[in-house]
Protein backbone atom coordinates (compact mmCIF):
# COMPACT_ATOMS: atom_id res chain seq x y z
CA UNK A 1 0.00 0.00 0.00
CA UNK A 2 1.16 3.39 -0.89
CA UNK A 3 1.63 5.28 2.15
CA UNK A 4 0.22 8.48 1.65
CA UNK A 5 -3.38 5.70 1.24
CA UNK A 6 -2.83 5.41 5.09
CA UNK A 7 -5.48 6.98 7.17
CA UNK A 8 -3.55 9.32 9.36
CA UNK A 9 -1.37 10.46 5.92
CA UNK A 10 -5.10 11.25 4.58
CA UNK A 11 -5.91 13.26 7.55
CA UNK A 12 -2.98 15.10 7.24
CA UNK A 13 -3.24 15.77 3.91
CA UNK A 14 -7.33 17.33 4.78
CA UNK A 15 -5.82 19.24 7.51
CA UNK A 16 -3.29 21.18 5.21
CA UNK A 17 -6.01 21.99 2.33
CA UNK A 18 -7.82 23.77 5.16
CA UNK A 19 -4.45 25.79 6.15
CA UNK A 20 -3.20 26.03 2.16
CA UNK A 21 -6.27 27.42 0.62
CA UNK A 22 -6.27 30.66 2.24
CA UNK A 23 -2.78 31.56 1.26
CA UNK A 24 -3.69 30.44 -2.65
CA UNK A 25 -6.92 31.82 -3.27
CA UNK A 26 -8.59 35.18 -3.05
CA UNK A 27 -12.08 34.40 -2.62
CA UNK A 28 -12.98 33.11 0.70
CA UNK A 29 -16.11 31.96 -1.19
CA UNK A 30 -14.49 30.04 -3.47
CA UNK A 31 -12.37 28.00 -0.88
CA UNK A 32 -15.75 27.63 1.20
CA UNK A 33 -17.07 25.85 -2.07
CA UNK A 34 -14.01 23.87 -2.28
CA UNK A 35 -14.59 22.27 1.25
CA UNK A 36 -18.23 21.71 0.85
CA UNK A 37 -18.13 20.10 -2.44
CA UNK A 38 -14.90 18.12 -1.00
CA UNK A 39 -17.28 16.38 1.84
CA UNK A 40 -19.74 15.65 -0.30
CA UNK A 41 -17.85 14.38 -3.39
CA UNK A 42 -15.97 12.20 -0.40
CA UNK A 43 -19.22 10.63 0.24
CA UNK A 44 -19.69 9.85 -3.04
CA UNK A 45 -16.93 8.00 -3.14
CA UNK A 46 -18.03 6.02 -0.10
CA UNK A 47 -20.42 3.88 -2.73
CA UNK A 48 -18.53 4.54 -5.55
CA UNK A 49 -15.23 3.34 -4.54
CA UNK A 50 -16.00 1.72 -1.84
CA UNK A 51 -19.43 -0.08 -2.51
CA UNK A 52 -19.02 -0.33 -6.17
CA UNK A 53 -22.26 1.66 -6.34
CA UNK A 54 -22.57 4.04 -8.98
CA UNK A 55 -25.39 6.79 -8.05
CA UNK A 56 -26.80 9.30 -9.50
CA UNK A 57 -28.86 10.50 -6.69
CA UNK A 58 -26.77 12.71 -4.90
CA UNK A 59 -27.96 15.64 -5.93
CA UNK A 60 -31.32 14.55 -3.94
CA UNK A 61 -29.44 14.20 -0.81
CA UNK A 62 -27.76 17.68 -1.31
CA UNK A 63 -30.66 18.98 -2.51
CA UNK A 64 -33.05 17.59 0.59
CA UNK A 65 -30.11 19.07 2.96
CA UNK A 66 -30.54 22.95 0.88
CA UNK A 67 -34.23 22.91 1.75
CA UNK A 68 -33.16 21.94 5.24
CA UNK A 69 -31.27 24.64 6.24
CA UNK A 70 -33.34 27.25 3.83
CA UNK A 71 -36.79 26.49 5.26
CA UNK A 72 -35.65 25.93 9.22
CA UNK A 73 -33.63 29.35 8.74
CA UNK A 74 -35.71 31.79 6.86
CA UNK A 75 -39.16 30.43 8.12
CA UNK A 76 -38.18 29.46 12.08
CA UNK A 77 -35.05 30.59 12.85
CA UNK A 78 -34.27 27.22 14.07
CA UNK A 79 -30.20 27.20 15.85
CA UNK A 80 -27.81 26.27 13.34
CA UNK A 81 -26.21 23.15 14.70
CA UNK A 82 -29.61 21.85 15.10
CA UNK A 83 -30.32 22.48 10.88
CA UNK A 84 -27.38 20.74 10.54
CA UNK A 85 -28.13 17.78 12.66
CA UNK A 86 -31.50 17.80 10.95
CA UNK A 87 -30.30 17.69 7.21
CA UNK A 88 -27.69 15.12 8.42
CA UNK A 89 -30.80 12.49 9.59
CA UNK A 90 -33.20 13.73 6.80
CA UNK A 91 -30.36 13.07 4.16
CA UNK A 92 -29.83 9.91 5.84
CA UNK A 93 -33.67 8.98 6.07
CA UNK A 94 -34.09 9.74 2.26
CA UNK A 95 -30.55 8.10 1.25
CA UNK A 96 -31.77 5.07 3.00
CA UNK A 97 -35.42 4.73 1.10
CA UNK A 98 -33.69 5.93 -2.00
CA UNK A 99 -30.96 3.08 -1.73
CA UNK A 100 -33.81 0.32 -0.40
CA UNK A 101 -35.71 1.00 -3.46
CA UNK A 102 -32.49 0.75 -5.84
CA UNK A 103 -30.58 -1.96 -4.79
CA UNK A 104 -33.24 -4.39 -5.56
CA UNK A 105 -30.98 -4.14 -9.11
CA UNK A 106 -27.81 -4.27 -10.38
CA UNK A 107 -25.62 -2.68 -12.76
CA UNK A 108 -26.97 -0.41 -15.22
CA UNK A 109 -30.99 -0.91 -14.18
CA UNK A 110 -29.46 -0.26 -10.59
CA UNK A 111 -27.83 3.11 -11.82
CA UNK A 112 -31.08 3.69 -14.27
CA UNK A 113 -33.24 3.95 -10.58
CA UNK A 114 -31.56 6.27 -8.91
CA UNK A 115 -31.38 8.72 -11.97
CA UNK A 116 -34.72 8.51 -11.97
CA UNK A 117 -35.39 9.33 -8.57
CA UNK A 118 -33.14 12.00 -9.35
CA UNK A 119 -35.72 13.29 -11.40
CA UNK A 120 -38.69 12.33 -9.33
CA UNK A 121 -36.84 14.66 -6.40
CA UNK A 122 -36.18 17.97 -8.71
CA UNK A 123 -39.93 17.78 -9.92
CA UNK A 124 -41.22 17.22 -6.66
CA UNK A 125 -39.28 20.27 -5.65
CA UNK A 126 -40.37 22.34 -8.32
CA UNK A 127 -44.21 21.31 -8.09
CA UNK A 128 -44.26 21.95 -4.21
CA UNK A 129 -42.94 25.98 -4.57
CA UNK A 130 -45.07 26.71 -1.17
CA UNK A 131 -42.41 24.94 0.68
CA UNK A 132 -39.26 25.11 -1.94
CA UNK A 133 -40.07 28.61 -3.42
CA UNK A 134 -39.74 26.65 -6.93
CA UNK A 135 -37.86 28.48 -9.67
CA UNK A 136 -36.89 31.02 -8.13
CA UNK A 137 -35.58 29.21 -4.57
CA UNK A 138 -35.46 30.14 -0.77
CA UNK A 139 -34.00 33.68 -0.74
CA UNK A 140 -32.26 35.27 2.33
CA UNK A 141 -30.59 32.56 4.28
CA UNK A 142 -28.53 33.87 6.68
CA UNK A 143 -25.05 33.11 8.07
CA UNK A 144 -24.77 31.23 11.11
CA UNK A 145 -23.15 33.05 13.70
CA UNK A 146 -20.64 32.10 16.81
CA UNK A 147 -20.60 33.42 19.64
CA UNK A 148 -23.26 36.66 18.82
CA UNK A 149 -21.50 37.51 15.77
CA UNK A 150 -22.91 36.43 12.15
CA UNK A 151 -19.94 34.80 9.75
CA UNK A 152 -20.49 37.37 7.59
CA UNK A 153 -17.23 38.01 6.08
CA UNK A 154 -16.26 35.03 3.66
CA UNK A 155 -12.73 33.97 5.11
CA UNK A 156 -14.93 33.64 8.48
CA UNK A 157 -17.68 31.15 7.14
CA UNK A 158 -14.71 29.49 5.55
CA UNK A 159 -13.44 28.83 9.11
CA UNK A 160 -16.65 27.42 10.21
CA UNK A 161 -16.86 25.00 7.48
CA UNK A 162 -13.55 23.89 7.70
CA UNK A 163 -13.64 22.63 11.40
CA UNK A 164 -17.19 20.73 9.91
CA UNK A 165 -14.93 19.65 6.82
CA UNK A 166 -12.21 18.06 9.00
CA UNK A 167 -14.83 16.34 11.38
CA UNK A 168 -16.82 15.01 8.47
CA UNK A 169 -13.54 13.80 6.79
CA UNK A 170 -12.38 12.11 9.72
CA UNK A 171 -15.77 10.81 10.27
CA UNK A 172 -15.49 8.96 6.70
CA UNK A 173 -11.79 8.11 7.03
CA UNK A 174 -13.01 6.06 10.30
CA UNK A 175 -15.95 4.35 8.66
CA UNK A 176 -13.38 3.19 5.59
CA UNK A 177 -10.97 1.65 7.84
CA UNK A 178 -13.40 0.15 10.11
CA UNK A 179 -14.56 -3.77 9.90
CA UNK A 180 -17.68 -1.90 8.03
CA UNK A 181 -15.83 -0.01 5.83
CA UNK A 182 -13.78 -3.46 4.89
CA UNK A 183 -16.76 -5.22 4.60
CA UNK A 184 -18.30 -3.18 1.86
CA UNK A 185 -14.63 -3.34 0.01
CA UNK A 186 -15.39 -7.14 0.08
CA UNK A 187 -19.07 -6.58 -1.08
CA UNK A 188 -17.69 -4.65 -4.46
CA UNK A 189 -14.98 -6.87 -4.89
CA UNK A 190 -17.89 -10.33 -4.94
CA UNK A 191 -20.98 -9.93 -3.45
CA UNK A 192 -21.90 -13.49 -4.09
CA UNK A 193 -19.02 -14.27 -1.65
CA UNK A 194 -19.78 -11.51 0.69
CA UNK A 195 -23.00 -12.93 0.92
CA UNK A 196 -21.96 -16.84 1.15
CA UNK A 197 -19.75 -16.07 3.98
CA UNK A 198 -22.73 -14.61 5.90
CA UNK A 199 -23.05 -10.91 5.86
CA UNK A 200 -26.22 -9.80 4.73
CA UNK A 201 -24.88 -7.47 1.37
CA UNK A 202 -28.16 -5.25 1.09
CA UNK A 203 -27.83 -4.02 4.65
CA UNK A 204 -23.85 -3.19 4.55
CA UNK A 205 -25.27 -1.17 1.12
CA UNK A 206 -27.79 0.47 2.57
CA UNK A 207 -25.97 1.66 5.65
CA UNK A 208 -23.23 3.20 3.05
CA UNK A 209 -26.16 5.02 1.28
CA UNK A 210 -27.64 6.41 4.63
CA UNK A 211 -24.16 7.61 5.51
CA UNK A 212 -23.46 9.57 2.35
CA UNK A 213 -26.57 10.28 2.31
CA UNK A 214 -26.82 12.12 6.26
CA UNK A 215 -22.98 13.62 4.82
CA UNK A 216 -24.12 14.82 1.49
CA UNK A 217 -27.16 16.65 3.04
CA UNK A 218 -24.52 18.62 5.38
CA UNK A 219 -22.78 19.66 2.90
CA UNK A 220 -26.14 21.05 1.42
CA UNK A 221 -27.18 23.04 4.30
CA UNK A 222 -23.78 24.35 4.46
CA UNK A 223 -24.09 25.65 0.63
CA UNK A 224 -27.32 26.99 1.22
CA UNK A 225 -25.81 29.26 4.39
CA UNK A 226 -22.57 30.00 1.60
CA UNK A 227 -24.21 31.81 -1.17
CA UNK A 228 -27.41 33.13 0.81
CA UNK A 229 -30.08 31.08 -1.51
CA UNK A 230 -31.42 27.72 -1.45
CA UNK A 231 -31.92 27.26 -5.17
CA UNK A 232 -33.75 24.64 -6.88
CA UNK A 233 -30.78 24.28 -9.04
CA UNK A 234 -29.22 22.40 -5.90
CA UNK A 235 -31.80 19.05 -6.24
CA UNK A 236 -31.37 19.36 -9.77
CA UNK A 237 -29.99 16.24 -11.89
CA UNK A 238 -26.91 18.20 -12.79
CA UNK A 239 -25.82 18.76 -8.93
CA UNK A 240 -25.86 14.90 -9.16
CA UNK A 241 -23.62 14.92 -12.33
CA UNK A 242 -21.23 17.15 -10.69
CA UNK A 243 -20.89 15.19 -7.94
CA UNK A 244 -20.31 11.99 -10.25
CA UNK A 245 -17.85 13.52 -12.03
CA UNK A 246 -15.61 15.25 -9.41
CA UNK A 247 -15.87 11.65 -7.40
CA UNK A 248 -14.45 10.11 -10.63
CA UNK A 249 -11.66 12.89 -11.59
CA UNK A 250 -10.58 12.20 -8.23
CA UNK A 251 -10.19 8.98 -8.13
CA UNK A 252 -11.87 6.30 -6.49
CA UNK A 253 -9.63 4.56 -4.37
CA UNK A 254 -9.01 7.10 -1.83
CA UNK A 255 -10.63 9.76 -0.29
CA UNK A 256 -8.29 12.10 -0.31
CA UNK A 257 -8.99 12.05 -4.26
CA UNK A 258 -12.25 13.53 -3.80
CA UNK A 259 -10.55 16.31 -2.11
CA UNK A 260 -8.74 17.19 -5.57
CA UNK A 261 -11.44 15.76 -7.72
CA UNK A 262 -13.76 19.05 -5.90
CA UNK A 263 -10.62 21.35 -6.18
CA UNK A 264 -9.77 20.73 -9.58
CA UNK A 265 -12.86 21.05 -11.06
CA UNK A 266 -13.97 23.96 -9.08
CA UNK A 267 -10.64 25.82 -9.95
CA UNK A 268 -10.63 25.15 -13.67
CA UNK A 269 -14.26 26.03 -13.80
CA UNK A 270 -13.29 29.61 -11.94
CA UNK A 271 -10.22 30.29 -13.78
CA UNK A 272 -11.74 29.21 -17.33
CA UNK A 273 -15.12 31.11 -16.92
CA UNK A 274 -13.42 34.43 -16.67
CA UNK A 275 -10.59 33.14 -19.96
CA UNK A 276 -14.14 32.47 -22.24
CA UNK A 277 -17.94 32.53 -22.02
CA UNK A 278 -18.04 28.96 -23.76
CA UNK A 279 -15.74 27.81 -21.15
CA UNK A 280 -17.69 24.37 -20.59
CA UNK A 281 -16.61 23.95 -24.04
CA UNK A 282 -12.97 23.58 -22.60
CA UNK A 283 -14.12 21.99 -19.38
CA UNK A 284 -15.37 19.05 -21.24
CA UNK A 285 -12.35 18.41 -23.41
CA UNK A 286 -9.98 18.72 -19.81
CA UNK A 287 -12.49 15.68 -18.71
CA UNK A 288 -12.09 13.76 -21.76
CA UNK A 289 -8.40 14.14 -21.42
CA UNK A 290 -8.23 13.01 -17.52
CA UNK A 291 -10.89 9.38 -18.54
CA UNK A 292 -8.71 8.90 -21.23
CA UNK A 293 -5.38 9.32 -19.71
CA UNK A 294 -6.17 8.87 -15.63
CA UNK A 295 -8.25 5.86 -15.47
CA UNK A 296 -7.14 6.00 -11.23
CA UNK A 297 -8.04 9.70 -11.38
CA UNK A 298 -5.64 12.21 -10.12
CA UNK A 299 -4.96 10.65 -7.45
CA UNK A 300 -3.56 7.75 -9.32
CA UNK A 301 -1.72 10.51 -10.26
CA UNK A 302 -0.41 11.46 -6.79
CA UNK A 303 0.28 8.14 -6.05
CA UNK A 304 2.66 7.45 -9.10
CA UNK A 305 3.94 10.80 -8.24
CA UNK A 306 5.05 9.76 -4.92
CA UNK A 307 6.46 6.14 -6.04
CA UNK A 308 8.96 8.38 -8.44
CA UNK A 309 10.50 10.66 -5.96
CA UNK A 310 10.87 8.43 -3.01
CA UNK A 311 10.81 4.76 -4.07
CA UNK A 312 13.26 4.76 -6.90
CA UNK A 313 15.99 3.77 -5.16
CA UNK A 314 14.24 0.73 -3.38
CA UNK A 315 13.87 -2.46 -6.11
CA UNK A 316 10.47 -3.14 -6.55
CA UNK A 317 8.88 -5.65 -3.80
CA UNK A 318 9.79 -9.43 -4.60
CA UNK A 319 6.82 -11.94 -3.77
CA UNK A 320 7.38 -14.23 -1.24
CA UNK A 321 8.35 -17.88 -2.68
CA UNK A 322 6.39 -20.59 -1.77
CA UNK A 323 8.35 -24.01 -0.49
CA UNK B 1 -29.82 -34.55 18.74
CA UNK B 2 -30.64 -36.57 16.06
CA UNK B 3 -27.58 -38.68 14.22
CA UNK B 4 -28.80 -36.57 10.84
CA UNK B 5 -26.65 -33.20 10.47
CA UNK B 6 -28.50 -32.54 7.35
CA UNK B 7 -31.73 -33.94 5.70
CA UNK B 8 -33.42 -33.00 2.18
CA UNK B 9 -36.90 -34.29 1.20
CA UNK B 10 -38.10 -34.11 -2.34
CA UNK B 11 -35.70 -31.07 -3.37
CA UNK B 12 -36.60 -30.02 -6.22
CA UNK B 13 -35.23 -26.99 -7.82
CA UNK B 14 -36.13 -25.31 -11.34
CA UNK B 15 -34.38 -22.93 -13.62
CA UNK B 16 -37.65 -21.61 -15.75
CA UNK B 17 -39.26 -24.64 -16.92
CA UNK B 18 -35.55 -26.79 -16.71
CA UNK B 19 -35.49 -29.34 -13.80
CA UNK B 20 -32.00 -29.29 -12.28
CA UNK B 21 -32.77 -31.24 -9.62
CA UNK B 22 -36.03 -33.02 -8.68
CA UNK B 23 -37.57 -35.61 -5.74
CA UNK B 24 -33.67 -35.54 -3.99
CA UNK B 25 -33.85 -37.25 -0.73
CA UNK B 26 -31.06 -37.20 1.19
CA UNK B 27 -29.30 -37.88 4.61
CA UNK B 28 -26.22 -36.50 5.99
CA UNK B 29 -24.67 -38.08 8.87
CA UNK B 30 -23.20 -36.17 11.67
CA UNK B 31 -18.93 -36.04 10.86
CA UNK B 32 -18.80 -38.26 7.76
CA UNK B 33 -17.45 -37.91 5.08
CA UNK B 34 -20.07 -38.18 2.19
CA UNK B 35 -19.38 -37.61 -1.45
CA UNK B 36 -21.16 -36.61 -4.15
CA UNK B 37 -20.57 -38.11 -7.58
CA UNK B 38 -22.28 -37.76 -11.40
CA UNK B 39 -21.07 -36.88 -14.58
CA UNK B 40 -21.21 -32.79 -15.41
CA UNK B 41 -24.74 -31.54 -15.71
CA UNK B 42 -26.06 -33.55 -13.25
CA UNK B 43 -26.77 -31.37 -10.96
CA UNK B 44 -24.79 -31.41 -7.93
CA UNK B 45 -23.35 -27.78 -8.23
CA UNK B 46 -27.19 -26.91 -7.73
CA UNK B 47 -27.61 -28.91 -5.00
CA UNK B 48 -24.74 -27.35 -3.53
CA UNK B 49 -26.83 -23.73 -4.33
CA UNK B 50 -30.55 -24.96 -2.91
CA UNK B 51 -28.45 -26.34 0.56
CA UNK B 52 -27.09 -23.26 1.08
CA UNK B 53 -29.72 -21.00 0.21
CA UNK B 54 -27.91 -19.51 -3.23
CA UNK B 55 -31.18 -20.45 -5.30
CA UNK B 56 -34.32 -21.60 -3.83
CA UNK B 57 -35.63 -24.77 -3.25
CA UNK B 58 -39.27 -24.61 -6.08
CA UNK B 59 -40.20 -27.66 -4.03
CA UNK B 60 -39.06 -30.59 -1.08
CA UNK B 61 -37.52 -29.28 2.42
CA UNK B 62 -34.45 -28.68 3.69
CA UNK B 63 -33.51 -29.76 7.49
CA UNK B 64 -30.34 -28.79 9.41
CA UNK B 65 -30.01 -30.84 12.63
CA UNK B 66 -33.43 -31.24 12.46
CA UNK B 67 -34.48 -27.74 11.73
CA UNK B 68 -36.63 -26.85 8.70
CA UNK B 69 -33.98 -23.89 6.86
CA UNK B 70 -35.79 -24.14 3.14
CA UNK B 71 -36.38 -20.81 3.58
CA UNK B 72 -33.80 -19.31 5.39
CA UNK B 73 -31.54 -16.84 3.64
CA UNK B 74 -27.66 -18.15 2.69
CA UNK B 75 -26.88 -15.50 5.15
CA UNK B 76 -28.90 -16.76 8.01
CA UNK B 77 -27.78 -20.38 7.19
CA UNK B 78 -23.89 -19.25 7.75
CA UNK B 79 -24.44 -18.42 10.99
CA UNK B 80 -26.90 -21.94 11.47
CA UNK B 81 -23.48 -23.49 10.69
CA UNK B 82 -23.44 -24.10 7.12
CA UNK B 83 -20.39 -22.73 4.77
CA UNK B 84 -18.99 -24.03 1.45
CA UNK B 85 -16.17 -23.38 -1.45
CA UNK B 86 -17.07 -22.93 -4.72
CA UNK B 87 -16.36 -25.02 -7.90
CA UNK B 88 -15.47 -22.04 -9.94
CA UNK B 89 -13.37 -20.27 -7.32
CA UNK B 90 -14.76 -17.18 -5.41
CA UNK B 91 -12.49 -15.13 -3.93
CA UNK B 92 -12.10 -11.13 -3.14
CA UNK B 93 -9.03 -11.15 -5.34
CA UNK B 94 -7.61 -6.95 -4.51
CA UNK B 95 -7.57 -8.25 -0.96
CA UNK B 96 -4.98 -9.79 1.25
CA UNK B 97 -5.00 -13.57 1.61
CA UNK B 98 -5.43 -13.10 5.16
CA UNK B 99 -7.78 -10.34 4.72
CA UNK B 100 -9.85 -12.63 2.75
CA UNK B 101 -10.29 -15.18 5.78
CA UNK B 102 -10.48 -12.72 8.48
CA UNK B 103 -13.73 -11.78 6.31
CA UNK B 104 -14.63 -15.40 6.05
CA UNK B 105 -13.94 -15.60 10.03
CA UNK B 106 -16.39 -12.24 10.61
CA UNK B 107 -18.89 -13.65 8.60
CA UNK B 108 -20.40 -15.74 11.28
CA UNK B 109 -21.11 -12.87 13.34
CA UNK B 110 -21.79 -9.80 10.74
CA UNK B 111 -24.25 -7.36 12.84
CA UNK B 112 -20.76 -6.25 14.36
CA UNK B 113 -19.65 -5.10 11.40
CA UNK B 114 -22.31 -3.28 10.74
CA UNK B 115 -20.51 -0.67 13.15
CA UNK B 116 -18.88 2.12 11.25
CA UNK B 117 -16.39 3.06 14.34
CA UNK B 118 -15.36 -0.57 14.92
CA UNK B 119 -11.70 -1.48 13.98
CA UNK B 120 -11.31 -4.80 11.99
CA UNK B 121 -8.45 -5.65 14.20
CA UNK B 122 -10.78 -5.38 17.53
CA UNK B 123 -12.03 -8.74 16.53
CA UNK B 124 -9.37 -10.83 17.88
CA UNK B 125 -11.10 -14.10 16.90
CA UNK B 126 -11.66 -13.93 13.92
CA UNK B 127 -7.67 -12.80 13.35
CA UNK B 128 -7.40 -15.75 15.20
CA UNK B 129 -9.31 -18.42 12.86
CA UNK B 130 -7.62 -16.42 9.57
CA UNK B 131 -4.07 -18.08 11.52
CA UNK B 132 -5.64 -21.16 12.44
CA UNK B 133 -6.91 -21.74 8.83
CA UNK B 134 -3.72 -20.40 6.93
CA UNK B 135 -1.32 -22.65 9.28
CA UNK B 136 -3.27 -25.29 8.44
CA UNK B 137 -3.37 -24.82 4.56
CA UNK B 138 0.20 -24.02 4.80
CA UNK B 139 -0.27 -20.82 3.16
CA UNK B 140 1.66 -18.62 5.54
CA UNK B 141 4.42 -17.48 3.15
CA UNK B 142 1.61 -15.59 0.62
CA UNK B 143 -0.36 -14.76 3.62
CA UNK B 144 -0.13 -11.03 2.71
CA UNK B 145 -0.55 -11.72 -1.18
CA UNK B 146 -3.33 -10.65 -2.97
CA UNK B 147 -5.75 -13.54 -3.19
CA UNK B 148 -5.59 -12.79 -6.94
CA UNK B 149 -1.71 -13.11 -7.73
CA UNK B 150 -1.57 -16.82 -5.85
CA UNK B 151 -1.64 -20.22 -8.01
CA UNK B 152 -4.26 -21.68 -9.22
CA UNK B 153 -3.60 -24.40 -6.66
CA UNK B 154 -3.36 -22.07 -3.70
CA UNK B 155 -6.60 -20.18 -4.72
CA UNK B 156 -8.07 -23.45 -4.12
CA UNK B 157 -6.86 -24.26 -1.00
CA UNK B 158 -7.72 -20.72 0.36
CA UNK B 159 -11.26 -21.51 -1.40
CA UNK B 160 -11.72 -24.41 0.84
CA UNK B 161 -10.13 -22.08 3.51
CA UNK B 162 -13.56 -19.45 3.39
CA UNK B 163 -15.89 -22.46 4.32
CA UNK B 164 -13.34 -23.70 7.24
CA UNK B 165 -12.64 -20.17 8.54
CA UNK B 166 -16.95 -19.86 8.78
CA UNK B 167 -16.33 -22.61 12.33
CA UNK B 168 -19.18 -24.68 10.26
CA UNK B 169 -20.57 -28.04 11.58
CA UNK B 170 -21.22 -28.67 8.11
CA UNK B 171 -18.85 -27.79 5.03
CA UNK B 172 -19.63 -28.41 1.63
CA UNK B 173 -16.89 -28.31 -0.61
CA UNK B 174 -17.25 -27.94 -4.44
CA UNK B 175 -14.85 -29.84 -6.68
CA UNK B 176 -11.94 -28.67 -4.20
CA UNK B 177 -9.23 -30.55 -6.46
CA UNK B 178 -10.18 -29.18 -9.68
CA UNK B 179 -7.46 -28.25 -11.58
CA UNK B 180 -4.57 -29.31 -8.72
CA UNK B 181 -1.30 -30.93 -9.32
CA UNK B 182 -0.63 -34.24 -7.81
CA UNK B 183 1.15 -32.94 -4.80
CA UNK B 184 -1.70 -30.63 -3.66
CA UNK B 185 -4.25 -33.51 -4.87
CA UNK B 186 -2.52 -35.58 -1.72
CA UNK B 187 -2.61 -32.96 0.62
CA UNK B 188 -6.11 -31.90 -0.25
CA UNK B 189 -7.36 -35.68 0.24
CA UNK B 190 -5.98 -35.33 3.96
CA UNK B 191 -6.95 -32.18 4.32
CA UNK B 192 -10.56 -33.43 3.87
CA UNK B 193 -10.04 -36.68 5.74
CA UNK B 194 -9.42 -34.59 8.59
CA UNK B 195 -12.22 -31.83 8.36
CA UNK B 196 -14.25 -35.11 8.56
CA UNK B 197 -13.07 -36.29 12.21
CA UNK B 198 -14.93 -32.97 13.63
CA UNK B 199 -16.92 -31.95 10.75
CA UNK B 200 -19.59 -33.55 8.53
CA UNK B 201 -18.29 -33.12 5.06
CA UNK B 202 -20.67 -32.96 1.63
CA UNK B 203 -18.48 -33.04 -1.40
CA UNK B 204 -18.20 -32.60 -4.92
CA UNK B 205 -15.29 -35.11 -6.73
CA UNK B 206 -14.55 -36.18 -9.88
CA UNK B 207 -11.34 -37.94 -8.82
CA UNK B 208 -12.56 -41.25 -8.28
CA UNK B 209 -9.43 -42.27 -5.97
CA UNK B 210 -10.32 -39.75 -3.57
CA UNK B 211 -13.75 -40.51 -3.18
CA UNK B 212 -13.28 -44.16 -3.09
CA UNK B 213 -11.01 -43.88 -0.45
CA UNK B 214 -11.99 -41.60 2.02
CA UNK B 215 -15.79 -41.42 1.64
CA UNK B 216 -18.03 -42.88 4.43
CA UNK B 217 -20.90 -42.85 1.79
CA UNK B 218 -21.00 -42.02 -1.89
CA UNK B 219 -24.38 -40.68 -3.51
CA UNK B 220 -24.36 -40.67 -7.21
CA UNK B 221 -26.68 -38.15 -9.14
CA UNK B 222 -27.52 -38.44 -12.59
CA UNK B 223 -29.90 -35.60 -14.54
CA UNK B 224 -31.00 -33.92 -11.64
CA UNK B 225 -31.90 -37.33 -9.74
CA UNK B 226 -30.16 -39.24 -7.26
CA UNK B 227 -29.30 -42.42 -8.79
CA UNK B 228 -27.67 -44.69 -6.54
CA UNK B 229 -26.51 -44.51 -2.81
CA UNK B 230 -24.30 -46.33 -0.34
CA UNK B 231 -20.39 -47.23 1.09
CA UNK B 232 -17.79 -46.63 -1.60
CA UNK B 233 -16.80 -50.47 -2.11
CA UNK B 234 -20.99 -51.62 -3.11
CA UNK B 235 -21.38 -47.75 -5.11
CA UNK B 236 -18.17 -48.90 -7.58
CA UNK B 237 -19.74 -52.33 -8.02
CA UNK B 238 -23.28 -51.15 -8.73
CA UNK B 239 -24.09 -52.24 -12.96
CA UNK B 240 -26.03 -48.89 -12.48
CA UNK B 241 -23.40 -46.92 -11.89
CA UNK B 242 -20.70 -48.32 -14.43
CA UNK B 243 -22.87 -48.39 -17.24
CA UNK B 244 -24.20 -44.22 -16.48
CA UNK B 245 -20.26 -43.58 -16.11
CA UNK B 246 -19.52 -46.49 -18.77
CA UNK B 247 -16.70 -47.66 -16.40
CA UNK B 248 -13.82 -44.57 -17.34
CA UNK B 249 -14.34 -42.42 -14.46
CA UNK B 250 -14.31 -45.27 -11.35
CA UNK B 251 -11.23 -45.98 -12.36
CA UNK B 252 -9.60 -42.78 -10.48
CA UNK B 253 -8.31 -40.71 -13.11
CA UNK B 254 -8.34 -37.28 -12.42
CA UNK B 255 -11.20 -34.73 -14.65
N1 LIG C 1 -28.26 -20.58 -13.51
C1 LIG C 1 -28.69 -21.57 -14.33
N2 LIG C 1 -29.68 -21.36 -15.21
C2 LIG C 1 -30.11 -22.34 -16.01
N3 LIG C 1 -29.61 -23.57 -16.02
C3 LIG C 1 -28.61 -23.86 -15.18
C4 LIG C 1 -28.09 -22.89 -14.28
N4 LIG C 1 -27.10 -23.43 -13.56
C5 LIG C 1 -27.01 -24.71 -13.97
N5 LIG C 1 -27.91 -24.98 -14.94
C6 LIG C 1 -28.13 -26.26 -15.61
O1 LIG C 1 -28.51 -27.18 -14.61
C7 LIG C 1 -27.91 -28.44 -14.84
C8 LIG C 1 -27.13 -28.85 -13.62
O2 LIG C 1 -26.00 -28.02 -13.49
P1 LIG C 1 -24.98 -28.19 -12.28
O3 LIG C 1 -25.74 -28.24 -11.02
O4 LIG C 1 -23.97 -27.13 -12.41
O5 LIG C 1 -24.34 -29.61 -12.59
P2 LIG C 1 -23.03 -30.28 -12.03
O6 LIG C 1 -22.49 -29.48 -10.92
O7 LIG C 1 -23.46 -31.66 -11.60
O8 LIG C 1 -22.07 -30.38 -13.19
C9 LIG C 1 -27.06 -28.29 -16.09
O9 LIG C 1 -27.80 -28.81 -17.19
C10 LIG C 1 -26.85 -26.82 -16.21
O10 LIG C 1 -26.73 -26.46 -17.56
MG1 LIG D 1 -20.71 -28.55 -10.69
Amino acid sequence: MNPLDKPYAQLALALLTVLVLPLFLKSGILATEILIFAMVVAACNLLLGYTGLLSFGQGIFFGIGTYVAGICLTRWSVPVPLVLAGAAVLGAATATLVGWLSIRRQGVYFVMLTLAFSQLFYFVAYTFSGVTGGDNGLLGVPRPSVGGTALNSPWSYYTFVAVCFVAVFALLVMVTQSTFGRTLLAIRENEGRAAAIGFPTKLFKLEAFAISGAVTAFGGALHAMLIGVAPLSNIEYHTSELILIMTIIGGSSSLFGSVLGAGFYLLLADALSTVWPRWLLLLGLVLVTVALFLQRGLWGLVERGYDLVFRRERAPETPAEEH
Amino acid sequence: MTDIALQTRGLGVKYGNFHALAEVDLQIRRNSVHSIIGPNGAGKTTLFHALTGRVRASSGRIELDGRDITDTSDDDRVRLGIARSFQVTSLFPNLALRENLRLAAQGRTPWQALAPWRRAEANAEALAIADEVIERLALAPVSNRLAGELSHGQQRRLEVGMAMAARPRVILLDEPTSGMGIDDIEAMKQLIRDLGRDHTVLFIEHNMGIVMNISDMVTVMRLGRKLVEGPPAQVRDDPEVQRAYLGNMITGDIA
